[in-house]
């Protein structure tokens, strides 16, 4: 059988031959159907480091599935291929089990990442792809030199990350992790994101902060959760100051915002707060389901702003609060979709963002650190002064928007399509705890 | 499975209102009209199902055992009583929201909130509870920052992120809850097994206190109460804070009975301060929607006052002047709503004779104001002179000072009525056309017959209300 994995990278080459083509989002759309299909029926890549197992599964079906909306969403051909690129290095990353190939999965991420926002049209876009550039670089340095401190303490490259450590093992995964958080925006990493999110094209946004972010993520947990939990006396004062000063530093930051995409980078800040808190918690059996559900619910939900985003931005020039105002009674379907997902990412219930956010701090009550849950509880309460807001000004207040029918069907389907998984996960919550 | 109807239903309805009937607005109307009916009817039902005592299981769905994540409905007698109340109360405001503007969006988000407020009365799982609990805040978010007045969008906001923090400590006190008790369900926790009570107890009663609200932390709700439009505001008095003293009452004195009593001063004295402080800020306002809001908190001092008594008779009284509230409280605010649309101006000043141009509104609008002084005849009476007797049983006679709260309501009860609806006729109110529409005509006079009719034969409610408290008939009482 074909894995997802040589389903979308053969795609992805196939692609470059259908540019300009009306064929190409069709055909690409068909090979995530069939990579969701190859998914679903469980075939692996047979190489060694590279496994599955439900959780990640699942997840995958999901990224297929907030992929499949990107492309539908999408109208340019090279963002489409990239696209398929992303999805199979993504497949790749969840599925390695060994440092190395964990190690080169991620690369190849961060060098598709890269790739993507490198398609560039304006100054403020390109400001955006060197900063991602320049950190990412950085960021592979640090990896590399973690690494190499690892070997030398003794670790092996073909096997998964041992829980023994000796001291230049502890200091290897230390520069690791410290390289791995640039990706997660962990404050104080999180500099880049900031800018790269919110003045690149806002659907390579949405790959950025809501695909490749979650995808690496979850293999980081998955990698280094048995040698944090192994070491908890020491990871645990240390990841939970950085989860607090994370989320507090995104939202606070982002309340006196009035760019939009602005406002959503640093939301995408604070949510990798709270993600560290699953990673604080690992010792609480609820952490696994936890950071899954966390992913699965950001994925879509940040997917989907940045989309709608994406949209407002192309269609009517919306980028700051003052251009959006009176934007619901302009486009009532899109500023539904739009509030929906802002409810979600604001942790309001019935919707996915709050069911994420309630297993991971149980997870954290669970493993005995309700001082923790009670700072992230607070901070995801501030963080609703600024998605309030957003809606505030669709809502609320009378816009000036000069009346002109503009027809959005592919991402207004896109959007839908995101919408009912942000609606599904947030009311069934069974399918993620098996 | 009809329980559920009833909770997930109205989110379906409202956004199908919404998209569908955006042409034909007067549809959603009737599709309200049609839903609360329906809701009432299930909720009366539910009356003639209920065991003796204890709870009526109407099932657990979408279960999650993993994470003791079930949607279990159970309700006893006090949640079919709010679930009723809620239920008459939201075809009354349905009906006396008649001629709103925008009436899709408007209709949807009022079904959207009986949803979610049906949900509130009805799971007894932490979670799910505390799911529909929070989603009760979105439809009153839309309805007072779209339907309300000059400074709505501040309320809107203010009101949103206030009860939203509060929130947030209810829900880190179920997590410590399920953690230490090992589960969700509040019909199986014990207060026994908890290791960190004190903690909880103290998470929950800030919560739900500002729900209630409670001094210090009620400024958010004459903010909202102002500036939501006049049938909002009764939904805000009438379920909404009804929901916070059904939620103390539950959560914190039904479900840590020893916490409670050991901290029950803290109740009464939050409830003093609250009665008082609300009291003479209403004397002192000249705002005449400001006076019915502050008003409101003063008697929901009096509902904390009764519930920190701990005792059988305290919850009654409780129980039953949280229904006196809802019903003496709507009118003036509807009415109070009423003469602002017509005459264009709060300020009580301005106004002065209506009882000459508009006699029969203003008749209500003394009856519910006496009501709410405690006029005996009216449902204020009954329900202040068994907080006053329940409150002096249990704590002594000094609580009679609770009977100078009811004399501060006599003081801008009466005041007001001297400005607004007596006294000379001002130029403002000539000039003016109090003539109203049917439907809201209709459900003033509903509330009028409510507070003679309960005022006149409590025992028609305290048949239903005693048998909610019957466990506590034990305890003597909080000292």
């Amino acid at each position: 059988m074909i894995s997802a994995f040589t389903i979308l990278f053969a795609m992805a080459l196939v692609s470059l031959f259908f540019h300009r083509s009306y064929l190409l989002k069709p055909l690409s759309l068909v090979a995530l159907l069939g990579a969701g299909y190859a998914t679903f029926s469980g075939t692996v890549v047979p190489l060694i480091g590279f496994g599955t197992n439900e959780q990640i599964q699942l997840f995958e079906l999901v990224l297929e599935v907030v992929l499949f909306t990107i492309i539908l969403h999408e109208s340019e051909d090279i963002t489409i291929t990239q696209t398929l690129f992303l999805g199979s290095a993504s497949v790749l990353l969840l599925r390695s089990n060994t440092l190395i190939s964990f190690i080169l999965s991620f690369e190849a991420l961060s060098i598709i990442s890269v790739v993507l926002v490198s398609y560039i049209k304006t100054k403020d876009q390109a400001e955006g792809a060197v900063k991602m550039f320049i950190a990412g670089s950085m960021a592979t340095g640090i990896v590399l030199l973690g690494v190499a401190f690892y070997l030398m303490g003794g670790g092996m490259l073909l096997a998964p990350l041992s829980t023994q450590s000796s001291l230049f093992m502890g200091i290897g995964v230390s520069l690791m992790l410290a390289g791995l958080f640039y990706k997660l925006t962990i404050v104080p990493f999180h500099g880049w994101a900031i800018d790269t999110y919110a003045l690149v094209r806002h659907s390579h946004a949405a790959i950025l902060s809501g695909v490749a972010k979650t995808v690496a993520t979850l293999a980081i947990f998955k990698i280094f959760a048995p040698f944090l939990a192994e070491h908890i006396t020491l990871s645990m004062p240390l990841l939970a100051t950085l989860a607090i000063i994370t989320m507090s530093l995104g939202n606070f930051l982002a309340l006196f915002t009035k760019n939009i995409a602005r406002i959503l980078s640093y939301s995408s800040i604070a949510h990798a707060g709270y993600m560290l808190i699953a990673f604080v918690a690992v010792k609480s059996s609820y952490a696994d389901e936890g950071i899954l559900y966390m992913a699965i619910a950001y994925i879509f939900m940040q997917s989907g702003a940045f989309l709608a985003l994406d949209s407002m931005k192309k269609e009517y020039n919306i980028e700051t609060l003052d251009e959006l105002k009176g934007f619901a009674s302009q486009n009532p379907i899109l500023s539904f979709f739009f509030t929906l997902q802002l409810f979600s990412l604001a942790g309001i219930p019935l919707l996915a963002g709050f069911l994420a956010k309630a297993v991971v701090f149980y997870a954290g009550v669970d493993a005995g650190l309700w001082w923790l849950v009670l700072i992230a509880l607070l901070n995801s309460a501030l963080s609703v002064g600024y998605y309030a807001w957003i809606i505030k000004s669709m809502y609320f207040d009378e816009g000036s928007f000069k009346t002109r029918l503009v027809e959005l069907h592919l991402p207004l389907t896109s959007q839908a399509i995101l919408a009912t998984g942000t609606l599904f996960f947030g009311i069934f919550a069974g399918i993620i705890f098996g | 499975m009809s329980a559920l109807g009833f909770i997930f239903s109205p989110f379906v309805i409202a956004i199908l209102t919404a998209l569908f009937f955006r042409k034909e607005s007067s549809v959603s109307k009737f599709v309200a009209l049609a839903l609360f009916t329906a809701m009432l009817l299930f909720s009366l039902h539910l009356f003639s199902e209920l065991p003796s005592s204890g709870y009526l299981d109407l099932g657990t769905f979408l279960a999650v055992p993993q994470f003791d994540f079930f949607l279990t409905l159970k309700v006893d007698m006090l949640s079919t009583i709010m679930l009723t109340l809620t239920s008459v109360l939201l075809l009354l405001v349905a009906l006396s929201s008649w001629s709103m503007k925008n009436q899709a969006l408007y209709y949807s988000l009022l079904i959207f909130f009986s949803g979610a407020i049906f949900g509130v009365f009805m799971s007894t799982n932490l979670l799910w509870f505390f799911i529909f609990w929070e989603l009760t805040l979105i439809p009153m978010y839309f309805l007072i920052g779209i339907w309300g007045a000059e400074r709505r969008i501040y309320a809107a906001i203010k009101f949103f992120l206030y009860t939203h923090v509060a929130s947030m400590l209810i829900l880190l006190a179920f997590f410590l809850i399920h953690k230490e008790a090992g589960t969700f369900d509040m019909t199986l926790v014990k207060e026994g097994i908890l290791l960190s009570p004190v903690l909880i107890w103290w998470l929950l009663f800030v919560g739900f206190s500002v729900k209630m609200p409670l001094f210090p932390f009620h400024t958010w709700l004459p903010d909202a109460h102002v500036q939501a439009p006049a049938p909002i505001s009764v939904l805000l008095a009438g379920v909404l804070l009804k929901m916070g003293a059904y939620a103390m009452i539950r959560m914190v004195l039904l479900l840590l009975p020893e916490t409670s009593q050991k901290y029950a001063w803290v109740l009464l004295a939050l409830g003093l301060i609250t009665l008082f402080y609300a009291g003479l800020m209403a004397i002192y306002e000249t705002h005449l929607k400001k006076m019915v809001a502050y008003s409101s908190i003063s008697h929901m001092g009096l509902i904390a006052i009764a519930m920190s008594t701990l005792s059988y008779t305290g919850l009654s009284a409780t129980l039953y002047e949280m229904i006196g509230h809802a019903f003496i409280i709507a009118p003036l605010f509807l009415i109070a709503g009423f003469f602002h649309h017509k005459t264009g101006s709060w300020e009580m000043k301005n106004m002065g004779g209506i009882m000459q141009k508009a006699p029969y509104i203003s008749a209500i609008f003394v009856l519910a104001g006496l009501g709410a002084l405690g006029l005996p005849g009216t449902m204020g009476f009954v329900g202040e002179l068994s907080i006053l007797l329940s409150s002096i049983k249990s704590f002594g006679l000094w609580m009679a000072i609770v009977a100078l709260g009811s004399m501060l309501g006599a003081g801008y009860i009466i005041w007001t009525l001297r400005r607004v609806i007596y006294g000379e006729m001002s130029e403002m109110v000539r000039k003016t056309d109090f003539s109203m529409n049917l439907f809201e005509f209709f459900a003033l006079t509903v509330f009028a017959l409510f507070i003679i009719l309960f005022g006149l034969f409590p025992n028609l409610l305290f048949e239903y209300i005693n048998p909610a408290f019957v466990q506590f008939s034990s305890l003597g009482g909080a000292l």
